[in-house]
């Protein structure tokens, strides 16, 4: 057996509101299919979504990315909901893939509000990726806090 | 591991999917007869889930989506 992994603190990609993974309009995440975690109803206001951890960008979609830390532990913020849709347009990408990036370093601009007004959620699903729910403490649902926050706990 | 090859069998074969396209964690598919979607072969060819709308399948298969979609795509050609 390895040792446990420390906490990872997980933080907040996009200012606005904590919601419930369960209140999230998606099947998927509302069922945290790929994992747990939190989300945001995120102010609606340009924004630039930062690297909840430290780490690695494993992936990097317009509107969504994964950052994975050296430990291995992937967290993937997907900025709204059926946004592959839209193919990029309204989303500018501020790192690249593979890049070593900071907690709280920029990966993507975009505008929540240009994304509801074409009639798609623009709550932003943040996943603890192959976790089990018992290892996710979130912090404050129904807060306001803005991006840096810690948003939960990984143990 | 998601094997691409067993996800089209699961799909229908081929013949039976219209459209294929990655998302973050899922694959977006148009079939043509969803009746021919097999659930449990696609989650033995290592999905996490498969979500259903008609025509639409959505096949959950997590963050390597990308790498699956064009493994398969290049199964389609």
């Amino acid at each position: 057996m390895t040792d446990p992994l420390p906490p990872l603190r997980v933080l907040v990609p996009v200012p606005g509101r904590v919601v419930p993974m369960g209140d999230v309009p998606d099947p998927v995440f509302a069922a945290s299919l790929v994992g747990p975690g939190a989300a945001l109803d995120p102010n609606r206001s340009r924004q630039q979504a930062i690297a909840p951890i430290a780490g690695s960008i494993a992936k990097l979609h317009p509107h969504a990315y994964v950052v994975v830390a050296p430990d291995g532990r992937g967290v993937l913020v997907h900025l709204g909901i059926d946004t592959v849709q839209l193919k990029g347009a309204g989303f500018t990408l501020l790192a690249a893939e593979d890049d070593d990036v900071e907690a709280g370093t920029p990966v993507v601009e975009w505008d929540p509000a240009a994304i509801e007004a074409d009639g798609r959620s623009p709550v932003c699903p943040v996943v603890a990726l192959d976790a089990t729910a018992d290892a996710i403490a979130v912090v404050g649902v129904g807060d306001e806090v803005e991006a840096g926050a810690e948003l939960f706990t990984w143990s | 591991m998601v094997d691409a090859e067993k996800i089209v069998a699961g799909l229908g074969g081929a013949e039976n999917i219209v459209e294929i396209e990655p998302c973050a964690t899922r694959l977006r598919t148009e079939v043509r007869d969803a009746s021919k979607v097999d659930d449990a072969a696609l989650k033995a060819a290592g999905a996490i889930a498969v979500m259903r709308s008609g025509s639409a399948v959505q096949v959950i298969v997590g963050t390597e989506a990308d790498t699956i979609a064009s493994d398969i795509e290049e199964l389609l050609e």
